[in-house]
């Protein structure tokens, strides 16, 4: 393999790429559809109100803030990072709570916390954290409310926010769409216009050609994914982790349209096999859809390793650690059709096809 | 014979239970015009698809520039160039780029795209898409963009099929000054006629073997018949036709005869074309 060969081919997949009606699709198919859901529902994370919290101790307020289900909340490390978090616009509110908080307030000392609100939050976000604020501080204090609040759940009480079963069918929109149509439509394209020929002739190999068409399907998914969760807020202060994770599965998308641009004959067949195994595809964010059905089937299908772990850091704000076992399935994925591609490849070069 | 630059050892392939190459081998010199011909079926384009690292022998052994193909297929591809009978250019792209293109993927570092545009013909038509050009522009065209790593063993594949006599006199000027030059070119065809004029030998393949391999000088020698065709006017003032074989004893006495006691209308000798040569060893045309 040549860097420099992948390089020349790569340009070559850039300067045409843009005519390719698959490349135009990539691009504008998940933005569209971001700001369809915008129009719809707002952005895609005003479902919850968004708290940010720097706890500078180990605060009793972080507890209760993280136990409360009804909010989002992200921890940060440092006041500039939450600070910076609520000027865009990552979070509704961002507090900073002093290391003796709970030692002033259990000594009955006034004391003080530090909140930063994003100006275009929704009022109701804000109503909702400040009101939670003041009863968490109230719980802390250990005074009790003077009064009692009989509440009754009305409606279906486990619905989650359509905004919530939306997301990964974007992310996988974003991801799966550009990542594995574009080099499987440019290869399939080169089968038909027999070029690819042209190119097995010279000294580039199968892998330099089949890299540079993926890298550009690679790129081009993984930035779109990152624009789209960036132009519905999701984005958090882990942003290098889902850019990591995207990348994965932008990469393991990419090597499922190069298997399918080596197998099928033509574009027909390309949009056949698409349209044929799309449910496959799309099967986890289309269960996602449907809290009714159960979750755990959505582990079936190889794209819920893709999906699932962005959903866990932008959803749930997982680290690492937390999403490692998803990733670990996802690596296997990427290395067995990575394997099944050399092998196509080395059968291809026996039969003689390209 | 000067050093060979390709050397194919009974080479094998099968497509199921299809024989498509039969334990062919031949060897062509460093320099040689080497023709390979037959009908469609034959086992042509297998047979050039395992010379030039497209295809792995199911048995056999090819050498190309002293390169054992099936080991370093890259390492010979960097050497060759390929010109195939079916056009494969990058039509939305200009002459020019596609040029560009393989002469970076060749790893060529100073190229001359308009020198090469204007060897083949095609001078001032560098910047225009190829999806606009005629298709004797994309067949000269393509054999530029085989040209463009100044390759020591060119393949032509049906170099001039199809094209206007212009276009096709072109094509073979570019070809007789690679020769010149020093490449090796392998050209498979169709046209006996190009075959004849271009190629130092030749070889027929039919069935997946190769039937004969020769000079086409030698070739005609050894199986044409040469032949005397006569029209002569007959006495009910009709034009018939009369045929005289060449090289028979009895030939001078049969031509002073006709000319003696005929009414000679044209009078001229042909020899056996490379066509009548492979139908006389083959039972067959080129075109079946």
């Amino acid at each position: 393999m040549s860097l420099y060969r992948v390089g020349v081919l790569l340009y070559r997949e850039l300067v045409q790429g843009p005519k390719n009606i698959i490349f135009i699709f990539a691009v504008v198919v998940p933005l569209v559809l971001s700001f369809v859901l915008a129009l719809l529902f707002g952005t895609l994370f005003s479902g919850k109100p968004r708290l940010g919290i720097v706890d500078e101790g180990s605060s009793q307020l972080s507890q209760s803030a993280a136990a409360m289900t009804s909010i989002r909340l992200t921890i940060f490390d440092t006041q500039v990072g939450l600070e910076a978090a609520t000027r865009r616009g990552a979070i509704d509110m961002g507090v900073v709570v002093p290391a003796d908080f709970d030692a002033q307030l259990a000594a009955g000392q006034p004391t003080t916390i530090i909140a930063y609100v994003w100006g275009e939050s929704l009022l109701k976000d804000r109503a909702l954290l400040g009101t939670a604020l003041v009863a968490w501080t109230r719980q802390i204090a250990g005074q009790e409310l003077p009064v009692t609040l009989t509440t009754t759940m009305l409606g279906d009480t486990v619905a989650l926010p359509w905004q919530d079963r939306l997301l990964p069918l974007l992310i996988l929109m974003s991801v799966v769409f550009g990542a594995m149509m574009l080099p499987a439509s440019s290869l399939v394209s080169e089968k038909q216009h027999r070029t690819l020929t042209a190119l097995a002739i010279t000294p580039a190999t199968t892998a330099d050609v089949y890299l540079a068409k993926g890298l550009l399907g690679v790129g081009l998914s993984t930035v779109m994914a990152l624009v789209v969760l960036a132009l519905n807020g999701a984005l958090n202060e882990r942003t290098g982790l889902v850019a990591g994770v995207l990348l994965l599965g932008a990469i393991f998308s990419a090597e499922l349209g190069i298997v399918m641009g080596t197998l099928v004959k033509d574009v027909n067949s390309l949009f056949a096999t698409i349209k044929a195994i799309g449910l496959l595809l799309y099967a986890p964010a289309l269960i996602a859809l449907f809290p009714d059905i159960p979750q755990w089937i959505a582990r079936i299908f190889p794209t819920y390793y893709l999906v699932q772990p962005v959903i866990e850091i932008v959803q749930h704000n997982a680290r690492l650690a937390d999403i490692a076992g998803l990733l670990g399935v996802l690596l296997a994925l990427i290395a067995v059709t990575g394997a099944i591609l050399a092998l196509l490849a080395r059968r291809n070069y026996r039969l003689g096809v390209v | 014979m000067p050093i060979p630059s390709i050397i194919a050892e009974q080479l094998v392939y099968r497509y199921g239970s299809l024989l498509a190459v039969d334990q062919i081998s031949f060897q062509v010199a460093s320099g040689e015009i080497f023709g390979f011909l037959g009908p469609n079926g034959a086992g042509k384009s297998t047979t050039v698809k395992m010379l030039t690292g497209q295809l792995r022998p199911q048995a056999g052994q090819i050498t190309i520039l002293g390169i054992d193909v099936a080991r370093h297929p890259k390492r010979m591809q960097a050497r060759i160039g390929v010109c195939f009978e079916l056009t494969n250019l990058y039509e939305t792209m200009s002459g020019a780029e596609n040029l560009h293109l393989f002469a970076r993927l060749f790893g060529v570092r100073s190229f001359d795209a308009d020198a090469l545009l204007r060897r083949v013909g095609l001078d001032g038509r560098g910047k225009d898409k190829v999806e606009g050009y005629s298709k004797g522009m994309k067949q000269r065209l393509m054999i530029a963009r085989a040209l463009v790593n100044q390759p020591d063993v060119l393949f032509l594949d049906e170099p001039t099929e199809g094209l206007d006599p212009t276009s096709a006199q072109a094509i073979r000027h570019v070809i007789r000054e690679e020769q010149m030059r020093g490449a090796t070119i392998f050209l498979t065809t169709h046209d006996m006629h190009e075959a004849d004029l271009l190629c130092d030998r030749v070889a027929f393949l039919d069935r997946g073997t190769i039937v004969a391999l020769d000079t086409p000088h030698t070739l005609k020698q050894q199986y044409g018949q040469r032949m005397v065709y006569v029209e002569v006017l007959a006495p009910d003032g009709t034009l018939q036709r009369r045929e005289i074989m060449l090289d028979r004893a009895d030939t001078p006495a049969e031509v002073a005869a006709l000319l003696q006691g005929e009414q000679v209308v044209t009078l001229h000798s042909a020899e056996a074309t490379l066509e009548d040569i492979f139908i006389r060893i083959t039972g067959r045309g080129l075109a079946s």
